[in-house]
């Protein structure tokens, strides 16, 4: 017998729990994966670790600097803005919605856009060839002119601002998927599975997607990436999140009159911003090299 | 006694475009008859581009002819649904690491067939996977394997598996001996040899090296840019071959072992 006892604890391991493993022996990448999971806790729990209301004004302590510089005060740990407001309340609110938005635009396009791409590449004919060529003539227009103009249709608002980012970055997810797909396409096993007599939704079910995770987590990662910039470029142009709203670019645009007074009003903001993305980043990119470690 | 396969005046044409507004028809391969019986093996030869593999991607489903048809036990297969077809023609494809999916185990890519194509229950699925793995000659503890964990030939025994499951009438082999080294080419040929006696199947066997091929079967057909030079009994080929090309051939594949 292959498998005896005596080695029980050498399982087969699937896949999954292959590239689990092997994420879970690089430190850089579990350090990440934690910091994800400590942004995404800040954006569901922002309203309990805020010290105070992000709107609250404090009329007796104006333009207070962090608590490590002369001056400060230590009830507001990272300052205060030109009307007495707590830099660190409004930092973690602006966190919620900036994140909030990105990783929601995130999820969205990539149900959509795996419906619609994977239709795309597993239609044959005139359909496909629509899908095709209009997607190439979306691709030529950056996004965030798409999105610009998007929004100028749709009405200024943080939601509508989600709305046109997500259908600017939907585009080339679609491309992006419905190339990974039509590369499988051509590989052997799935048309060996094909030959089996497999319908086209288990034959993306079984043969194709478990195969192109990892071009998957990288679309994923830069159309996250391009969530965070877009909505944070469109509230920092006033095009997104209004005044009681609080989001990072906004947050940056705000404050950028009084950045020679106290320069710490536009640093954390756009910290934050930095902080964000490249977390995200090296966790995707962890998860890629595991994928394709995994692979060989 | 009614022929098993039957093909009939097949031919595949596609067009390629030279400049802008001509066009000029190709041939895949034209004009191709033979017939099959139930447990024989024929086998194709050719050089590449002669369209043998064109040709047998096309019994096996994977593409259509453009005119002329393919009988099956004297039914035109146009008129058999895609169920019945996979259940009477299954293919081998040449390499097996490519052809098996990384992402499923053994288990779940031979119950595949079974759950698209029959009416078994899990247990008679069970069984047939057991006794398929036997035929083909390995454990069932390989079921929960990984096709990566496996050497070249068991993932050959593995593709031999999974066309074996359905119990078809015909195995359509395309190249499957060009990756091997000439003892697990031997191993491998004497388990179809096993299984042809045991089961009856058919073969349409796809390969380069004339002498290999010569042990297993017993019709050649030699091609030669998408026609058919030579059909004949094994023996007749190799002792007094008729066409020039399989001649060429024949001097050409001297394999190293005899010189």
């Amino acid at each position: 017998m292959l498998i005896n006892n005596e080695f029980n604890e050498e399982k087969i391991q699937s896949p999954q729990q292959y590239i689990w493993s092997i994420f879970k022996s690089k430190n850089i990448a579990v350090v990440s994966m934690w910091a994800v999971v400590a942004l995404i806790l800040i954006a569901i729990f922002c309203q309990y670790i805020m010290p105070y209301p992000p709107a609250l004004q404090h009329p007796d302590m104006l333009l207070l600097p962090p608590y490590w510089v002369d001056g400060s005060n230590p009830a507001h740990l990272l300052g205060t803005d030109d009307l007495g407001r707590d830099t660190f309340s409004r930092l973690l609110k602006g966190i919620q919605l900036t994140l909030t938005g990105a990783l929601l635009i995130t999820v969205a396009i990539s149900l959509l856009g795996l419906i619609i791409g994977s239709t795309a590449a597993l239609l044959k004919g005139v359909k496909a060839s629509i899908v095709h060529h209009l997607l190439d003539a979306l691709l030529t227009i950056p996004t965030l002119l798409t999105a610009l103009i998007l929004i100028v249709l749709f009405g200024m608002s943080f939601e509508n601002s989600l709305l046109a980012v997500s259908l600017s970055l939907l585009p080339q997810f679609i491309r992006g998927i419905y190339n990974c797909i039509e590369t499988e396409l051509n590989k052997q096993y799935v048309v060996a599975l094909r030959l089996d007599g497999s319908t086209n939704l288990r034959l993306l079910r079984y043969g194709i997607l478990p195969n192109i995770i990892e071009p998957i987590v990288t679309l994923l990662n830069r159309i996250f990436t391009m969530a965070v910039l877009e909505i944070t470029t469109l509230g920092f142009l006033g095009f997104g999140a209004n005044l009681e709203e609080i989001e990072l670019g906004a947050l940056i645009a705000k404050n950028l009159d009084l950045i020679y007074i106290s320069p710490y009003l536009v640093l954390f903001p756009g910290l934050a911003i930095f902080m964000i993305i490249i977390i995200f980043n090296i966790f995707a990119e962890g998860i890629r090299h595991a994928v394709i470690e995994g692979e060989d | 006694m009614q022929t098993l396969l039957n093909i009939n005046n097949l031919c595949k044409t596609y067009r390629r475009s030279n400049g802008i507004f001509s066009s000029t028809l190709q041939y895949a391969y034209r004009d191709v008859n033979f017939s099959l019986d139930k447990g024989k093996t024929v086998s194709i030869i050719g050089e590449s581009g002669s369209g043998k593999s064109t040709l047998v991607q096309t019994i096996a489903g994977l593409r259509t002819q453009s005119s002329g048809d393919i009988y099956l036990q004297g039914q035109s297969l146009r008129n058999i649904s895609v169920q019945d077809r996979c259940k009477s023609i299954r293919m081998l494809f040449h390499a097996p690491s490519e052809s098996l999916n990384p992402k499923a185990t053994i288990g779940r890519i031979l119950t595949a067939p079974l759950k698209l194509n029959s009416n078994m229950t899990a247990i008679q699925q069970q069984q047939q996977i057991k006794n398929t793995l036997s035929l083909v000659g390995l454990l069932p503890d390989y079921l929960s394997f990984y096709p990566n964990m496996l050497s070249s030939v068991q993932q050959h025994q593995v593709a031999l598996a999974r066309a074996m499951i359905l119990d078809p009438d015909i195995i359509i082999a395309d190249e499957i001996l060009a990756g091997l080294d000439i003892s697990l080419r031997f191993k491998l040929i004497n388990l179809l040899l096993k299984i042809q006696e045991q089961k009856g199947v058919s073969f349409i066997v796809v390969a380069h090296n004339m002498s290999l091929v010569r042990h297993i079967s017993d019709h050649i057909i030699v091609m030669n840019d998408g026609e058919i030079v030579e059909n004949d009994i094994t023996e007749n080929v190799y002792n007094s071959p008729k066409s020039s090309k399989t001649k060429h051939l024949l001097q050409s594949h001297k394999p190293d072992y005899r010189k």
